[in-house]
């Protein structure tokens, strides 16, 4: 059977590309129902059950159920704050990014859905500050929907007041990790909090607040609209619903693509058109750069069969790599980029990504060490399980991976005092900052 | 002389009243330092912490941990290149380098006209285009060295650009003031509207063909005269 895209959360802005994001649009498809349907038919009690035994789970790379997220809000807390994560920076993924650029009314929409389960009078966007177009995109989609009175004291007619305010961020990788994001929304350094207390008792300005992920929040209304059951026909019975996958690398057409959660890795290819060069892959990143590799296309898409693998589905980033492509390069890359990242609060994971890099750097340069890869992996166990929050971690998890599935690759490195691999696959070139 | 006039500190008044809390308004205050200096200045900083209430000390840490908020001056037109996984294994420091060799400068620098930065980015989350690049953080996808070359002569005369969605590149000082006014109501006088969309925003005039030099854009070392 041919792969095929089941479009809940994308239907909007792939069936009108033209003007999908405009309040026009979002009204003669059926927006804004939900979150008018949810304020005055639902309690807020019954919403948070509704999402619960919808079985939803967070977009952003953990899978945690968004229900019980929400469930361990204070009721007798006031002022509580919905934020928004819309800091995408997991490297590979750009399903957010689209979401808010081509259809941000379906992200107030559900945030008008979330805010009013946790009876929060304030909603914050933190939304990533390289987002240009997406930022005047749900600036303006705020500006309307506050005129049509779906935002702002008493809306949809009722006496339930709710703000959103448009924070933009200032380029920071870490500030996409829930706590670090509250940091820097509150106007700090984006460093990691000591949990607990966790957000939801004690977080922005130390108040309970709820924190979702872009997708997540835009997956509620069709939820609402359509109810538990219909949403559960979709996907597993431990992951339910569609995900976006966004597929980059050596494929044929990288774009996001909405498909039921477990929907196997070989479909996704498919739809994907293939690898470029045709074949299979040499290797998979199947959940952004933290995500240990695959080899294997034959798996189900899912948060525990991916999980059972010894990876993770993280933020649903894909990215395909074609025969030939030299895997000690692509370990540089990876670990450059946490190396950069690393907030430096945690010492093994500031010194460590950065003697990481350093080593790589000397074999894919041809002056590595027959002691190298052994030392790689010393240094990925001394980042793992010993920092405050989990960059360190999946720095050291694509570290190990890495060197473990290819081992042989960085051993012929050492012993050819070079790269192996040809043009564009060789030598890294301008790789510092 | 004070580095926001009389009209931004009304703007920097409006941002601080988004939030709850004061404080969280310090990125949106810098980048409003940043749109007229060029890039976080000690005065502009000092002049932060004064409208918030906060140390100096206070300030530069928070502005120091931010990517996009400069420490040093920067061009008119920052080139971000991707040196991310996907775009990396689709040419992507290969890109790099031929920007470095058409601006004759190294990632990290800036032109001696102040027209040009360049950098090498981390994930711009447009790895469906990749090798991708954003100038003042407006997209551009699947970048040859044709389509570089293109670009860079396109820049140096003053012509209008449009990215990949639509936008036209505005200059950097624009767009720091763009950040900063986002999600900000102003009250009276909304002097241009940056928050346009479809890709319809003010374009950067070709016909009064500025100078970066006029425009207050220059580096690091320079006597700021043209």
């Amino acid at each position: 059977m041919a792969a095929a895209e089941v479009r809940l959360v994308t239907e909007r802005l792939r069936e009108h590309p033209e003007d999908s994001w405009t309040l026009e649009r979002a009204r003669a498809t059926g927006g804004y129902e939900a979150a008018r349907r949810a304020i005055s038919e639902f309690s807020p009690d019954d919403t948070i059950e509704l999402v619960k035994n919808a079985g939803l789970r967070g977009r952003g790379g953990a899978g945690f159920p968004t229900g019980m997220k929400w469930s361990f809000v204070p009721k007798d807390v006031f002022p509580k704050y919905v934020v928004i994560n819309h800091d995408e920076g997991e490297p590979c993924t750009f399903k957010d990014r689209e979401l808010a650029e081509s259809d941000p009314h379906a992200v107030i929409e559900g945030i008008i859905t979330a805010a009013w389960a946790n009876q929060a009078n304030k909603a914050f966007i933190y939304c990533r500050g390289e987002f240009a177009l997406g930022s005047r995109r749900l600036d303006a989609a705020i500006k309307e929907a506050y005129g049509a009175g779906y935002l702002g004291s008493g809306i949809f007619g009722t006496k339930f007041d709710l703000d959103i305010i448009l924070h933009r961020g200032a380029g920071a990788y870490i500030c996409g990790e829930e706590s670090a994001l509250l940091d820097s929304l509150e106007g700090y350094r984006g460093q990691p909090r000591l949990r607990p207390p966790f957000p939801a008792v004690k977080g922005l300005y130390g108040q309970p607040t709820v924190i979702n992920n872009t997708e997540t929040i835009a997956t509620l209304p069709w939820i609402v609209n359509n109810g538990v059951d219909e949403y559960k026909k979709h996907g597993t019975e431990k992951s339910p619903g569609t995900k976006m996958f966004s597929v980059s690398g050596h494929v044929m057409s990288p774009a996001n693509y909405e498909v039921p959660l477990g929907t196997s890795l070989k479909d996704i290819l498919e739809l994907a058109g293939g690898m470029r060069k045709g074949g299979t892959p040499k290797a998979v990143i199947p959940g952004g750069a933290s995500s240990p590799l695959l080899v294997d296309v034959d798996i189900a898409m899912d948060f525990d069969t991916l999980k059972e693998a010894g990876t993770m589905l993280g933020s649903g980033a894909i990215t395909f790599l074609e025969e030939g492509t030299c895997m000690v390069r692509n370990a540089l890359v990876t670990l450059e980029f946490f190396e950069h990242e690393s907030c430096g609060k945690c010492t093994p994971c500031r010194e460590g990504t950065w003697w990481a890099v350093k080593v790589l750097e000397r074999i894919e340069h041809g002056e590595g060490r027959q002691e190298d890869m052994d030392l790689l992996l010393d240094i990925s166990d001394g980042i793992d399980g010993r920092s405050f929050c989990p960059l360190g971690d999946a720095a050291s998890w694509a570290l190990r991976s890495n060197v473990k599935l290819f081992r042989d690759e960085f051993e012929q490195h050492v012993a050819l005092q070079a790269c192996p691999f040809e043009g564009e696959h060789r030598t890294l070139v301008g790789a510092r900052r | 002389m004070s580095v926001l006039t009389a009209e931004l500190r009304s703007e920097a008044d409006a941002i601080v009243a988004k939030y709850p809390n004061s404080r969280s308004a310090v990125l949106p205050l810098l980048f409003l330092v940043q749109s007229v200096e060029g890039y976080v200045t000690d005065e502009g900083m000092r002049e932060v912490a004064d409208i918030l209430e906060l140390t100096p000390a206070q300030v530069l840490g928070a502005a120091s941990f931010y990517t996009m908020l400069k420490k040093k001056d920067q061009g008119m037109y920052l080139i971000s290149v991707c040196r991310n996984i996907a775009c990396t294994h689709l040419g992507g420091r290969e890109l790099l380098n031929t920007f470095e060799d058409l601006l004759q400068i190294k990632a990290g620098e800036t032109t001696p006209d102040g027209r040009f930065s360049l950098e090498a980015a981390e994930c711009l989350a447009t790895c469906d285009g990749a090798p991708s690049l954003q100038v003042n953080y407006e997209d551009f996808y699947r970048v040859t060295p044709e389509k570089a070359r293109d670009l860079i002569s396109r820049l140096e005369r003053d012509e209008s650009l449009a990215s990949e969605r639509g936008e036209l590149v505005k200059d950097a000082k624009t767009i720091s003031r763009e950040v900063a006014r986002a999600g900000v109501r102003i009250p009276h006088g909304e002097v241009e509207d940056l928050r346009t969309i479809g890709g319809e925003g003010p374009r950067v005039d070709a016909a009064t063909g500025f100078r970066p030099k006029e425009r207050g854009y220059k580096r690091e070392g320079d006597d700021g005269g043209s």
